[in-house]
């Protein structure tokens, strides 16, 4: 019924002993507070971004009715990924059976939101009762005219990574490759990994443009459905947000003979090291010419306005805590605005993206081994950061330990990605670093009465 | 029909005042219900410093600290006992068990609250005797107080799932009889109330003369304050000694239709009259309200409630044009959406559409001067869109925006989740103040 994980290429990077290591094989304990979200999650994660597809969430309302249109993945045209849809499952579909209601909902919400194709998602319960996610999709395919999509990744597959993963899966073996493009670019890639949160594709894209690459397919910020059918007909993919999902470039690399490079678009270093990349990868001396002095210009460009506030910030100390290729890319770039990791630490990243950030940390940095709001407040209090740099689950308590506070997930509303990310970010990190509000939480009040003699 | 029970149905069995909403469609579209186990947060978040813990996979809890931080900007001490594929199998009692007993060992909270989830009531975990297994293994587990509230998310949606755990706080942990205290009344809030509505309504019972015990108390934890040491539990909320002094109150208020039960409750087990309070929006409701706090504690109302009274009346006077007749779009957790839609229609507004999240019990209608004028329907946001045309505004949460901009209505955000706009938690809309404050809310949206 579900995706076999052995086949996920999930044992050759697992398990890492290192402390502090993402547990992708182990189990998170019951009770610990170190929650790292479900499969379920990290499927939509992957998926919801195909903005003129319909998603429908096949459980009780606990799976979309709380997380519905949640995350800041942009789009610049159809809204329709944005809706909650639900089977809502009650409990008289537990006792019989989902499986009618499913199809009655695949069929309506095709007819009532004209979707290019609708992806279907299980759900813990809905397994658990053992409806048969493809045999329903199948059977409402029959009545309606575009692709029906199961995703089997239930909540109870695990966490978040795994999601991802079956994702990836669905990509390759529904989607990608089942429509030709008009025309091919000679210089055609995919990104595989961007979901464009806040609008980070956009900020890449005009350095694609400047030096002559074609953006075959994004997987899947911004994605249009039919565009992510055609990707296998790109000559490159770029995977960005590194090795979630690994097993989808992998195996289009074996089919198709597309091959791979990883990437990351967060701050200058990385920015120009991926772009840099993929013109070496085409081996085109025009393009590598034109990358080489596209880097020249905008490196210049974006040093000499982020310099002053380098100047400002170097020499400040930051605790990092994120997933995905953030994990590594986010202490280059916060290096760029002179600012040292004291510690970091990881939930949702791969165990080679750890790795990864470790080899880039001072060796005398912290690597955070209790990733619950505990181990989190032990931490700050231990090191006295002057800025902590994570996700939006952390964001109100880091609030009220009184540290300055940058979102770098999906919750922020601005995007760090690119060259011109690179000044966005450098502009919000000396927003909350010298924000004047800081200071004033610091201060006892009232002040303490002194009695003179 | 499959879609029956969502739409025209009762989750529990009563009818309701619901007529058809659109044509029948089979899926939930943008959906105002939120999960029960979330609103079971909401409640445990008043207690001071208990820890959730929620039995189910790891994405169950994930959703819930996202949705309600950025509704409050607050963090959220949820735990989960991430099940896994395994438990699909063998069940989630032991993962429970071990989840109570690392929440205890490592975080040290003065109560643990369980809520479990659509997952592990499907495969029927027996909570009781999981915890009773525990503590027959765990002798020192025994005196740690551990609330156990059933949420599976077929019973409704937050409101419910904040009712049940109330009444599961109160059960559990206010066993024994308490000696009377002469002012002291026990207040139950509904899940619609912001924390400064708690903090307003304690306010006010105190000017009355009589000490307010109020179950949940979020206007202490909730409230987006600064405590000297952050802690990983709940910091704020009512303590649990004052918990255990609700039996000896003389009165107990419950505030929404859905808290009764708790009132009614306490009033079974430990002979505390009960009071329902259906809504404290719209003068009438309030009157009514404030008219009993004089009977109870024998005062007459306070000269600054009477003072907020005339300046209510004033506002109706000075606005009155400009509320008449305007077509209001409402979609909200039927609590909220009664008290609401009421206040309005007193005010001279019509309501064009009002949309519950979950059905209503029968007789909770009957509790509303006006509700003869509108018609109240269970419906989601989609169904939202279809009917607000022709409005002049919309009150739902923040997710209705996708109704309101493109149909260009005003969308005063009310509900949760409120994630774009400042300041929901320091709301008040209850009182004669507070009345005040919604219709000046509601005309500021209107006003663009």
């Amino acid at each position: 019924m579900f995706v076999n994980l052995t086949k996920l290429d999930l044992k050759e990077t697992c398990p890492l002993t290192d402390k502090g290591a993402p547990k992708l094989c182990m189990k998170a304990l019951p009770g610990e507070g170190a929650e790292r979200s479900c499969a379920f999650d990290g499927a939509r994660v992957v998926l919801m971004p195909v903005t003129d597809a319909a998603h429908v969430v096949h459980g009780p309302i606990a799976c979309a009715g709380n997380s519905w249109d949640n995350r800041g993945a942009k789009s610049s045209g159809p809204q329709l990924y944005r809706r909650g849809l639900t089977t809502d499952l009650m409990e008289m579909d537990v006792v019989y059976g989902g499986e009618k209601k499913l199809i009655q909902a695949i069929i309506d919400v095709a007819r009532k939101h004209q979707p290019k194709a609708v992806f279907v998602y299980a759900t813990c319960v809905s397994a658990l009762i053992g409806d048969d996610l493809e045999t329903a999709c199948k059977e409402a395919q029959k009545d309606v005219s575009v692709p029906v999509i199961p995703v089997n990744a239930p909540g109870f597959m695990g966490d978040k990574n795994i999601g991802n993963r079956v994702a990836g899966e669905v990509l390759f073996r529904q989607i990608i490759g089942t429509a030709e493009p008009e025309t091919v670019h000679p210089f055609a890639i995919n990104f595989i990994g961007e979901y464009n949160i806040a609008g980070d594709l956009w900020g890449i894209q005009p350095s694609l443009e400047a030096i002559g690459i074609k953006l075959q397919a994004c997987i899947s910020g911004d994605a249009r459905f039919d565009d992510i059918r055609t990707a296998h007909r790109a000559k490159l993919n770029v995977l960005v947000c590194s090795k979630s999902l690994t097993n989808l470039v992998k195996q289009m690399e074996q089919k198709y003979g597309i091959p791979y490079i990883e990437g990351s678009f967060y701050g200058i270093h990385d920015t120009s090291a991926t772009l840099r990349a993929i013109a070496k990868a085409f081996g085109d001396a025009g393009l590598i010419e034109r990358t080489e002095a596209h880097i020249l210009q905008k490196e210049a460009e974006t040093r000499a306005v982020i310099e002053p506030l380098k100047a400002q910030l170097s020499g400040k100390r930051a605790v990092l805590f994120t997933g995905g290729v953030k994990t590594w890319s986010m202490v280059t770039t916060l290096r760029e605005l002179g600012i040292d990791v004291l510690a970091g630490g990881t939930q949702n990243s791969t165990p080679d993206d750890f790795l990864r950030m470790k080899a880039l940390m001072d060796p005398t940095a912290h690597i955070i081994e209790d990733t619950s709001a505990a181990g989190f407040l032990t931490l700050i209090k231990e090191k006295s950061p002057d800025l902590i740099v994570a996700g939006g689950k952390t964001k109100y308590l880091a609030h009220k330990t009184r540290t300055p506070f940058l979102d770098i997930n999906h919750g922020r509303s601005l995007p760090y990605a690119g060259y011109a990310g690179m000044i966005t970010f450098a502009n919000a990190v000396a927003r909350t670093v010298f924000s004047p509000v800081w200071e004033k939480m610091r201060v006892a009040f009232p002040p303490e009465v002194t009695v003179n003699e | 029909m499959s879609n029956a029970i969502n739409l025209y149905g009762s989750t529990n069995g009563h009818s309701t005042m619901t007529g058809p909403v659109a044509e029948p469609r089979s899926y939930t579209g943008n959906p105002q219900k939120n999960s029960p186990a979330l609103g079971a947060t909401i409640a445990y978040m008043g207690v001071d410093g208990l820890l959730a813990l929620l039995h189910g996979s790891q994405g169950c809890s994930t959703f819930i600290r996202l949705q309600l931080s950025r509704h409050f900007k607050e963090p959220i001490p949820l735990n989960s006992t991430a099940l896994l594929e395994d438990t699909a199998i063998f069940g989630g009692w032991e993962h429970l068990k071990k989840g109570i007993a690392k929440a205890a060992d490592k975080f040290q909270p003065r109560i643990i609250g369980v809520m479990s989830s659509g997952l592990t009531e499907t495969f029927g975990d027996d909570m009781v005797s999981a915890l009773a297994s525990l503590r027959q293994e765990r002798p020192d587990l025994i005196e740690k107080p551990v609330v156990l509230a059933k949420t599976p998310d077929y019973i409704g949606s937050l409101q419910e799932g904040y009712q049940r755990t109330v009444l599961a706080l109160l059960d559990t942990l206010t066993v024994d009889p308490s000696p009377r205290e002469s002012n002291t009344v026990a207040l139950f809030p509904g899940a619609h109330f912001t924390p400064a509505d708690v903090e307003e309504l304690k306010d006010t019972v105190s000017l009355f003369g009589l000490t307010p015990l109020v179950l949940p108390d979020i206007s202490t934890s909730l409230d987006g304050h600064f405590e000297l040491e952050p802690a990983p539990v709940v910091q704020g909320g009512i303590t649990l000694e004052d918990i255990r002094r609700i039996p000896g109150c003389i009165a107990s208020f419950s505030f929404g239709p859905s808290m009764a039960v708790v009132g009614e409750s306490l009033q079974k087990r430990h002979s505390v009259p009960h009071i329902a309070v259906p809504s404290l929006t719209g003068l009438e409701a309030v009157d009514t309200f404030y008219l009993k706090l004089c009977q109870l504690s024998g005062r007459p109302i306070p000269e600054r409630l009477l003072r907020q009274r005339s300046r209510l009346l004033d506002t109706l006077a000075d606005y009155h044009d400009q509320l008449g007749q305007k077509r209001i779009a409402i979609a909200l957790e039927s609590d909220l959406l009664i008290s609401l839609a009421n206040c309005l229609v007193e005010v001279g507004a019509v309501i064009q559409v009002a949309l519950a999240a979950t059905a209503l019990h029968e007789n909770v209608l009957p509790n509303f001067t006006f509700s003869s004028q509108y018609t109240v329907e269970v419906g989601d946001l989609e169904h939202l869109e279809e009917r607000a045309p022709g409005s002049h505004l919309i009150i739902a949460n923040s997710n209705a925006r996708q109704a309101a901009l493109p149909l260009k209505i005003p969308h005063l955000r009310a509900g949760l989740p409120v994630f774009d706009r400042a300041g929901m938690s320091q709301k008040v809309w209850i009182g004669y103040r507070g009345t005040q404050q919604f219709l000046y809310d509601c005309l500021n949206a209107m006003a663009g």
